[in-house]
């Protein structure tokens, strides 16, 4: 147990330590930021504008029930982010390892290479987590300025948290599957393509119009049947189906993974 | 102690190393001598867990390296291909190595100043010179203060200040009862500073035992090498 604590925290300082994890996130971080507030005014004057039956008007001609609008939008604000660039963030990271045999030296530190590889896993949802959390914060924070004027309970209220902690959820799954393919290909490049195009498959909706059951097997597609709202958005499957598929991604990868770090060479 | 029994290893077609069997003692410095593609570097990795063999195990203290706990404070190891992170600062690689193996912090300012690289400390090793990159993998070696050192070709890239103190601090550390094992394809270098050699040629073991023995009969360790290596050495000067 020592033996792996001590690894998680050699995985925590090297992340913590690299220029170019820092700079990535920090990127990820300011865009969110910029994004955030470049729509603030419009939902401050929807939300200043919502009517004595509680309906908004945040897309030009559809009004709906403010609260569950007001929370959806906060969750799409963050998925958005989340499902784009973390993974990014994983693919970096994992990468490092390949570069200038870091690898070697990872594992002259740490030789049972199960250990290493649960505890790179550990250390990723560790530094991902804390990152999506600053992702949702900073959304809330955005949402508390638009209502605070309204209902400013609404950020915290529990359906607003548990609906928060699901997409925290998704952020560290589709994170683990970018960081498990990027292990297996080696390469920061692959991992970031292959993330990518997982996210455009989903987004562009090909699979889900074409094959629905086949697009409720992607990671990403999972991730957006597990926090949007069956009423607003078109899904491929339901909530606990998509959670089962998404756990098992990041499971089934990394465990790959693990077994394909264990018995190439080091290099 | 470090034993090699019988380790073959295969890369694909090619066998890198081929029926390696021989012996590391405590108390002395082993140089261990072979041409380039000699198949000193795969050794080494075999025995540190880097690369599996396709036969016969490596031991150190009669235990595979990697069921060593916590295996820097017993080994330590400088291989070519085991460099550190260019956007990473030297302290900071040196600290993650240390925390993965519960070593305490402050060693990591001692090993930089053993090594003579205290100044460079705070900076990102891609912009190291190659010979402060080898100062830092032999840091890295030190970190654990360990029992036994391997070192895969120490002195490239060092400067004569360094190689002259390479050599002595490694006299130094045997002379302290553990065990150093390097690996060089000079001979030179070897003859002041080994007391066994054991010598590789394509990816067998050609001679094996104390330097005295190894060198009678011939004007110089040089000339051993080469009488001993001659078919191999001849394909890579040739
Ligand atoms: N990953 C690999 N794949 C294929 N062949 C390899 C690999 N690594 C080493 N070899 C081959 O194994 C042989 C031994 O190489 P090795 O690096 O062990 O030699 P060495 O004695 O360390 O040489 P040098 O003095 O040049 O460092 C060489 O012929 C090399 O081409
Ligand atoms: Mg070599």
């Amino acid at each position: 147990m020592s033996v792996l604590t001590a690894a998680i925290g050699a995985e925590l300082s090297k992340i913590k330590s690299s220029r170019i994890v820092r700079l990535v996130t920090g990127v990820v971080l300011g865009l969110h930021l910029l994004i955030g507030a470049a729509n603030l005014g419009d939902t401050t004057t929807a939300v200043r504008n919502i009517g004595a039956d509680g309906l908004i008007e945040i897309f030009a001609g559809e009004r709906v029930l403010a609260g569950e609008a007001l929370v959806d939008l906060l969750i799409a604000s963050s998925l958005q982010i989340v499902v784009m660039f973390l993974p990014v963030v994983a693919a970096v990271i994992a990468g490092q390892e390949f570069l200038q045999g870091q690898l070697a030296q990872s594992v002259l530190s740490v030789p049972r290479r199960g250990i290493l590889v649960t505890a790179k896993a550990v250390a990723l949802v560790l530094y991902i987590g804390v990152v999506a959390v600053l992702v949702e914060a900073i959304s809330s924070a955005y949402l508390y300025a638009s209502v605070q004027d309204w209902n400013p309970g609404l950020v915290y209220a529990a359906g607003t948290l548990a609906e928060q902690a699901r997409l925290l959820a998704l952020a560290v799954l589709v994170s683990l599957v970018s960081f498990a393919i990027t292990t297996l290909a080696r390469s920061t490049l692959i991992g970031v393509v292959v993330s990518v195009l997982l996210m455009a498959l989903t987004m562009t909706q090909v699979l889900a119009r074409t094959v629905p059951s086949v697009d409720a097997l992607l990671p990403v597609s999972a991730g957006r049947n597990l926090v949007l709202d069956a009423a607003d958005a078109d899904l491929s499957s339901g909530p606990v189906r998509a959670a089962v598929v998404l756990v098992a991604w990041a499971v089934v990868s990394t465990l790959v993974a693990g077994v394909v770090l264990s018995r190439r060479d080091a290099r | 102690m470090i034993e090699f029994k019988g380790v073959t290893k295969r890369y694909g077609a090619k066998t890198a190393v081929d029926a390696v069997t021989f012996a590391v003692r405590p108390g002395r410095v082993t140089g261990f001598l072979g041409p380039n593609g000699a198949g000193k570097s795969t050794s080494l990795r075999v025995l540190l867990g880097l690369d599996h063999a396709t036969s016969g195990e490596a031991l150190i203290a009669g235990k595979r390296y990697r069921d060593l706990t916590f295996p820097l404070r017993t080994v330590g190891a400088l291989l070519d291909g085991a460099g550190p992170v260019p956007d990473r600062r030297g302290a900071d690689h040196l600290a993650w190595i240390a925390r993965s193996n519960r070593i305490p912090r402050s060693r990591v300012g001692e090993v930089l100043e053993a090594v003579g690289l205290t100044d460079a400390a705070r900076q990102r090793t891609g912009r190291y010179s190659l010979g402060m990159r080898q100062r830092l993998g032999i840091a890295t070696a030190l970190l654990g203060d360990p029992e036994v050192l391997i070192l895969d070709e120490p002195v490239n890239g060092l400067d004569p200040d360094g190689i002259r103190w390479i050599r002595s601090f490694l006299r130094g550390y045997a002379g302290r009862g553990r065990t150093v094992l390097l690996s060089s394809h000079l001979m030179t270098e070897m003859a002041d500073t080994a007391d066994d050699v054991v010598v590789i040629a394509n990816g067998r073991i050609v001679a094996d035992g104390a330097l005295a023995d190894i060198t009678e009969g011939h004007p110089s360790l040089e000339d051993a090498f080469f009488a001993l290596t001659g078919a191999a050495s001849k394909q890579v000067w040739s």
